[in-house]
């Protein structure tokens, strides 16, 4: 019950904040409009490129909303209010895990197609980029409320949140984008796309606790 | 501002907080020396010291949020932490308004977040008597910075609970807010409540107060 009032609250939130949820998506647009330039307008070169180009925006694009999960709520006391609530903190995790995820992950599924197209992703990859999109978002939030909740206390913790989280993001944007990878070559993505899945119930599992842990740490 | 009780106070069990020789530590030193209370229903106590003597340390550790060095808390001579959590509400510095929510947003999720059903007509009733009535679809980051701290303590009024923990709670209220906190916490003391909370330079509070804590170094 208060888990569902805690993702509630924070839905609102950024939604009344609509800045935070079209920010990420301009953010790629803005990006992969460069791509063409600098690379020479050759469809077969973007194509080339346009798995991990695609993959690397949208991991990119999340990472730069990861920072307020828990900084907001920490700076404006709204922490305490359901941190002393009796909901196990890491129930609370997971609320606004799901929450970001469905301010910021979601947007960035559904954009993905448009991104593809600017690079000329080949048609039969879009069903998998998607896909492999659904598994990975999820773990971006989960694995951004872990970095969240470190660096809650900082002024400028933005930049030690990138360098703590992507090595751990490094695997998910391997498996990720070699699923659009092979099946682009006309390969089988499911070897890929279930390394993903793992990736996804390790994080499920393990961000919560750790990201509670972190949180007790630095309200001490 | 009208002041009426309309939230009657559940019977109370009797219980009792106790502080033992409590310590509370920043960057590996202690701040304070070890700190003692009996704090029962119906008793107020205040905790008094220079700028930087820990007093804000203190509230947060006993209130949930931090930790103790040395010593601890013991509520009903148990160290039952979600009991205390129950019967307690702090509001501290960081008043845990969100800026893009309503003041009955806000105030609603602070009651639900508690396990206390959502009551429109007792939002509006507890806004009334903060003096911020009419404000209910205000967002709290238009308000001034008394206006926020009415909205925070306006928690106190719907939350039912015991032990009002406060923070400075009369820092950017007005004479008739400093007034209305004066009765209100005057008046939840009465009814059997209790309350532990830093003020600086209030004398009225400090005689009020059946404890006095001076923090001193240690």
């Amino acid at each position: 019950m208060k888990f569902w009032i805690l993702l509630q609250r924070d839905v609102l939130v950024a939604w009344r904040k609509k800045s935070n949820i079209y920010q990420p998506l301009v953010f790629q647009l803005l990006i992969v409009t460069m791509f063409p330039l600098g690379l020479g307008a050759g469809a077969q070169t973007l194509q080339k490129i346009a798995p991990a180009v695609v993959w690397i925006l949208a991991l990119i694009s999340t990472l730069i909303t990861l920072e307020n999960i828990f900084k907001d709520d920490y700076e404006d006391g709204s922490l305490a209010l359901y941190a002393l609530s009796g909901l196990p903190l890491p129930m609370a995790v997971l609320a606004k895990a799901t929450a970001h995820w469905l301010t910021t992950g979601l947007p960035v599924i559904l954009f993905a197609p448009v991104i593809g197209v600017l690079l000329h992703l080949p048609g039969d990859a879009y069903g998998v980029l998607m896909l492999s999109l659904l598994i990975a978002t999820p773990i971006f939030s989960l694995l951004g409320t872990v970095g969240s909740a470190l660096i809650m206390n900082l002024k400028n913790g933005g930049m030690l949140l990138s360098v703590l989280i992507m090595p751990l993001l490094a695997p998910v944007l391997i498996f990720g984008a070699g699923a659009v990878l092979e099946t682009t070559l006309g390969n089988t993505p499911a070897g890929h796309l279930s390394l993903l899945a793992g990736c996804l119930v390790l994080s499920l599992t393990l961000a919560p606790l750790a990201a509670a842990a972190a949180i007790k740490v630095n309200l001490e | 501002m009208t002041h009426n009780n309309s939230n009657p106070y559940k019977a109370l069990q009797s219980t009792i907080l106790h502080i033992s020789h409590a310590q509370c530590q920043k960057g590996g030193e202690p701040l304070f020396a070890p700190v003692d209370l009996q704090l029962k229903p119906g008793e107020m106590a205040v905790v008094a010291g220079q700028n930087g003597s820990g007093k804000t340390t203190l509230l947060e550790a006993v209130a949930g949020l931090g930790t103790f060095c040395q010593g601890g808390i013991e509520f009903n001579g148990e160290h039952i932490l979600d009991d205390w959590l129950q019967q307690s509400h702090y509001v501290g510095h960081y008043l845990g308004n969100k800026a893009s929510l309503t003041c009955l947003e806000n105030l609603n999720f602070a009651t639900t977040m508690n396990g206390v059903r959502s009551d429109e007509t007792r939002i509006s009733a507890a806004l009334d008597q903060v003096g911020l009535a009419g404000y209910e679809y205000h967002h709290a980051s238009d308000l001034s910075a008394g206006q926020k701290k009415r909205l925070a303590l306006s928690r106190l009024l719907i939350l039912n609970k015991t032990y009002w923990l406060l923070d400075e709670p009369f820092v950017n209220l007005d004479v008739a807010g400093c007034d209305w906190l004066y009765e209100s916490i005057s008046e939840h003391i009465q009814n059997g409540g209790a309350a532990l909370l830093t003020a600086h330079d209030n004398k009225r509070i400090h005689q009020k107060a059946n404890h006095l804590i001076q923090l001193v170094r240690p």
